[in-house]
């Protein structure tokens, strides 16, 4: 069954663009990475997905109902969390829960208990006092205290701590092994690597690529960088799967994609005083990847 | 139910503040009336010194301000500018406090309508302001009571204090009106004192140039205590304009509000 369908959304906020022409669905129990840099659209799709905004021209079904028309009905059973994360300042923690909770009509104090307890939050504080993880950390157990079957997540990491940003990830992938369908919107590509199925990419408002998360890793490039004892040839790296090449003196990068021993037989075969190979950026990979065309 | 609850108690300090101010000043105002009373002459003379411009202004009018009812009057035009400020920073507050608190995001994505919402917070600004109105009509009454010697008439009495109800459920209602158009307003309480004391303003030229026409544009003008004094009446004219003000503004605050988009960023 399908959880999201997104129908060729569009939105326009007066002449500036929002979103164009973006399509995807997310199947039950399926966790899902939206990821796009900052600016690219996700939150404006995940703000129409919850009616905050209204498309310009598109729709969007949650649970199979258009959700404009019955918006109230399907939050019952969605769990959202923000990426900026802003409550009532004059509150204490638990009575901003409780006042969440009163919007579900089932008992969610047990849930809060747990949930606070493993996220390490105090909730008798005032939200004031809070800093910022904390903070997020309220938006964490807020979003989950009413068992949503489906969970809406705006670059939920940032302000976690390492730590929390594990036992958050691990609370995830609990909720998803009860069958928790999960939307989960970043623009950190490992972090959507660890937990997604499936993932759409958007860039300046459209979605350019929807792959699996194993295709995606198998297209993968390496970003290298060797520093070698002498000077080097510049044709030396030249062979299948570099691109972007640069040698300067005895400094070599490039990026290379496929069998990954390939490259480091080939640097073994040469003294070198320093080497690095990383995961390129995001941005990195819109360039040499998605905008090869 | 339960955002009304919580509505409520976030302008419960508001409420409690404003309710004992307006208290206050009554209690302030009336308690002169004695000493006010017992040196008519004087006070006239004092009062034709004045130029005739600033007296119709403030509303002050010698003859009926030496009886008790054209003293509360007076004193009471105060207490109305106080309601009407009140009363504009609960409506203004009502959608840009969400937007502005970035708090909309948590409030609209529960399961609850934006008419619900809505209807819960209006219904909420409207209770914290019968409420200070009970309170300030109980103390005025009470305080009315004990400084007068004369009698006076305590239906026009009432006439004449539940107009500040009647002018703070229509600056409640532009309000709403205004935030509901606006959206994110960065300081609502400037505003607020703006649209008020511009009404206000026009209110006091209105008097002094004895206007008509001007006498429409503002609601400080619409319930006019000396009117209701001489004929123990409203207005019809006016209580209509106010009601119709009333629904307009608070229908269209539902159709702009349900249409927005919510912006947090």
């Amino acid at each position: 069954m399908k959880i999201i369908e997104v129908n060729n959304l569009t939105k326009y906020y007066g002449k500036s663009r929002g979103i164009i022409d973006v399509s995807f669905d997310v199947e039950e129990g399926e966790v899902f990475g939206f990821i796009g840099p900052n600016g690219a659209g996700k939150s404006t799709t995940i703000r129409i997905l919850l009616s905050l905004i209204y498309p310009t021209s598109g729709s969007a079904k949650i649970f199979g109902k258009d959700c404009i028309k019955y918006g109230p009905d399907i939050k019952k059973d969605i769990g959202y969390l923000p990426s900026e994360v802003f409550y009532y300042d004059n509150m204490k923690v638990i009575d901003l829960l409780k006042y969440s909770a009163s919007f579900y009509k089932k008992d969610c104090s047990k849930r809060i208990k747990e949930l606070s307890e493993l996220m390490d939050l105090d909730l008798n504080k005032k939200i004031d006092d809070l800093s910022y993880g904390n903070r997020k950390k309220v938006g964490i157990v807020q979003g989950l205290l009413h068992e949503p079957k489906l969970l809406i997540l705006d670059e939920p990491t940032s302000g976690l701590d390492p730590l929390m940003q594990q036992r958050f990830f691990n609370l995830l992938k609990e909720e998803n092994k009860k069958g928790v369908t999960i939307l989960f919107s970043s623009h950190i590509l490992s972090e959507v690597q660890k937990l997604c199925d499936r993932v759409a990419i958007i860039k300046e408002g459209k979605i350019v690529s929807l792959e699996k998360i194993s295709t995606l890793r198998e297209n993968s490039y390496k970003k290298v960088y060797v520093e070698a004892n002498a000077p080097l040839k510049s044709e030396y790296f030249n062979m299948d799967g570099v691109s972007d090449l640069q040698v300067k003196d005895r400094t070599v990068s490039f990026l290379f994609k496929g069998d990954i021993n390939n490259i480091t037989k080939k640097i073994a075969e040469i003294s070198i005083t320093d080497v690095t190979i990383e995961e390129p950026s995001l941005e990195e990979i819109f360039m040499h990847y998605y905008m090869r065309g | 139910m339960n955002v009304f609850l919580h509505e409520l108690k976030s302008y419960r300090k508001s409420t409690i503040i404003w309710s004992i101010s307006m208290a206050a000043l009554i209690i302030f105002f009336l308690s002169m009336y004695p000493s006010f009373s017992s040196s008519v002459s004087l006070v006239k003379k004092i009062l034709e010194g004045y130029p005739e411009p600033i007296r119709k202004a403030f509303g002050i009018s010698i003859d009926d301000i030496t009886k008790f009812l054209g003293f509360y009057s007076y004193v009471f035009s105060f207490v109305v500018l106080g309601g009407a400020i009140q009363s504009m920073n609960y409506g203004i507050s009502t959608i840009s406090k969400e937007i502005k608190l970035k708090t909309a995001d948590f409030l609209m994505t529960k399961p609850i309508s934006r008419n619900e919402i809505l209807t819960s917070k209006l219904l909420a600004s409207l209770t914290s302001i019968v409420i200070t109105d009970i309170i300030y009509l109980v103390t005025a009454y009470i305080t009315a009571e004990s400084v007068t010697k004369e009698l006076f008439n305590i239906k026009l009495f009432f006439m004449v204090s539940v107009t500040l109800f009647f002018v703070e459920v229509i600056f409640m209602s532009i309000g709403v009106l205004i935030s509901a158009v606006v959206g994110k307003i960065k300081s609502m309480i400037s505003l607020s004192l703006g649209v008020v004391f511009t009404f206000y303003i026009i209110g006091m030229f209105q008097a002094t140039l004895n206007d008509k026409a001007m006498k429409y544009i503002t609601p400080f003008k619409y319930f006019d205590t000396e009117y209701i004094i001489k004929n123990s009446s409203y207005d019809i004219t006016f209580v209509i304009i106010s009601i119709l003000i009333v629904l307009i503004s608070i229908f269209l605050s539902y159709v702009f509000f349900l249409k927005r988009d919510i912006h947090v960023v």
